[in-house]
């Protein structure tokens, strides 16, 4: 349990540090497209900031997803015949994504993060989804992968 | 029966409220107000009001009688933020009847500010006869369209417009009325001495604003005053002229809502920086000069702020009626010298100060 609850953390964390880097960069990207000049500095600080501020608020929409696309992984993942990782990174992307259109939804603005505006920063949120499910299940070694690795060495 | 139960409530209630370092008096002009975004004082001293779902509505200022102006807004969007939003009159109202009203029209996935104008009969019981005289860029969803009107002295008209939320960046695109300020003659028409032609955009006034709620003419000054809301803080006060760049979304001294950075940028040359700046936010959304003083609604605030002018700097002298943990959406100056507020609620009054 102790495992699975740290999995979990480092999940959240690393994908949320990773999602706030990102999403820095394209805003920064489209200030340039503006002929605005971010050096190195500026880019480092922003980012920093932002890793700071913005990721807590990306680490409440992905752990509530988590709560309910890691047991469906779970799920999905026991009843396979080769299990592995794999679904528990899908499970991550698709609930991350439905968690934005939930989101967006309800809450008054139209787009809550700014980079889910264009596709390629959508797919670039999503997929920090899909590494937070990747890392739960390598960290937790809760997949039927890690479990059939563990099985076979016992043999 | 009504008016006489608002005007007990109102005396009974509000009537010699002391403040800080004055005394106002308010009064409940009318209640039961629908999300009433904006208002106008007919000569006759009466109101017409509108609500964002599409009402507008005609206000005794004296015996608070509240009726329904019959008005058939074509595509009105009302949604959300969008709706009905401000109506004016025309310079010559007296004589040409003319009122002008903003609005979103349009669909979900399609939708603008949009301002048209028509006739107001004698008995402020309809308005008839409407054409729409401007469009703006079309956007997706129901958030930030400005849609505050005023009057320069040459008779061109002034409306606000916001960049749509997700359409930030579009507020530096000069081939796109979203987060601009746009001047036209009284018809629509392009005026010969706008500061930019851009064909995609030709009445572009100024540009770089967010989601102008407020804009006043200051003949007094000779001076064009506005407010924005800015995102998780910088809300601006600002001095408009003519083809300036306001910034946004270049420079802000907000950040997001999801607390990233808009911009790390508060400062670039070639943008205005602001008159001053509110963070965190209050949410300016109604703006009006009275007796040479500036006056700024707050719906996140809740409050009303009274701005002096001193040493050519607007200074804040005071707050109001924050103690009524209201949301205030509009404030206007009456003929009658008192100080006009509208709530912002689906059960809004409006609220008469004199001091």
């Amino acid at each position: 349990m102790i495992r699975i609850a740290l999995a979990f953390l480092v999940a959240l964390v690393v994908a949320s540090i990773t999602a706030a880097i990102i999403q820095t960069q394209f805003n920064i990207a489209a200030l340039q497209d503006w002929s605005v000049e971010i050096d190195w500095a500026l880019r480092k600080e922003a980012t920093f900031h932002d890793i700071i501020n913005f990721s807590p608020t990306f680490a409440i929409i992905l752990g509530t997803s988590l709560l309910v696309s890691l047991p469906v992984a779970y799920f999905i993942d026991r009843r396979r015949p080769n299990p592995e990782p794999i679904w528990f990174l899908v499970g991550g992307a698709v609930g991350l994504w439905v968690a934005f259109l939930i989101v967006d939804a309800l809450l008054p603005m139209p787009t809550l993060i700014a980079v889910n505006r264009t596709l390629p920063g959508l797919v670039s949120m999503v997929a920090c989804g899909g590494l937070a499910g990747y890392l739960f299940a390598r960290v937790s070694k809760i997949s039927s992968y890690s479990s059939h690795q563990s099985e076979g060495a016992a043999a | 029966m009504k008016a006489l139960a608002l005007s007990v409530l109102s005396l009974a209630l509000y009537a010699g409220a002391t403040f800080a370092d004055e005394e106002i008096t308010l009064s409940v002009i009318a209640d039961d107000l629908n999300q009433p975004w904006g208002l106008a004082q007919l000569p006759d001293q009466s109101w017409l009001v509108t609500e964002r779902g599409g009402r507008l509505l005609h206000i005794d200022a004296n015996s608070n009688a509240t009726q329904t102006v019959a008005l058939n807004l074509p595509n009105l969007f009302a949604e959300a933020q969008a709706g009905l939003f401000e109506v004016l009159l025309a310079p010559d109202f007296e004589q040409s009847r003319k009122v002008y009203l903003s609005y979103a029209c349009g669909v979900a996935s399609r939708n603008t500010t949009c301002v048209s104008v028509g006739m107001l009969n004698q008995e402020a019981t309809e308005v008839s006869n409407l054409e729409v005289i401007f469009s703006g860029t079309d956007k997706k969803g129901a958030a930030h369209y400005g849609g505050r009107m005023t009057w320069l002295p040459d008779a061109t008209l002034l409306l606000t417009l916001g960049d749509g939320f997700d359409y930030r960046e579009q507020a530096q695109n000069l081939d796109s009325y979203l987060g601009k300020i746009v001047r036209m003659n009284a018809d629509g028409s392009v005026p010969e001495d706008n500061p930019f032609r851009h064909k995609e955009a030709p009445l572009i006034y100024s540009y770089g604003h967010r989601n102008v709620q407020g804009i006043v003419y200051d003949a007094e000054r000779d001076a064009i005053w506005q407010h924005e809301h800015g995102p998780r803080g910088g809300d601006e006060l600002n001095k408009i002229e003519a083809g300036k760049n306001y910034g946004w979304p270049l420079v802000t001294y907000g950040i997001d809502y999801t607390g990233a950075y808009v911009s790390p940028l508060q400062k670039l040359p070639g943008t205005v920086q602001p008159l001053l700046q509110w963070t965190p936010s209050l949410a300016p959304a109604g703006l009006a000069l009275h007796n040479g003083d500036l006056w700024v609604a707050h719906l996140a605030g809740q409050r009303l702020q009274r701005f002096r002018f001193v040493d050519g700097k607007w200074q804040q002298s005071q707050d109001f009626l924050q103690e009524r943990e209201t949301r205030y959406r509009a404030v206007a100056s009456g003929s009658d010298g008192r100080l006009y507020i509208l709530e912002d609620s689906p059960n809004a009054k409006l609220l008469a100060i004199s001091y």
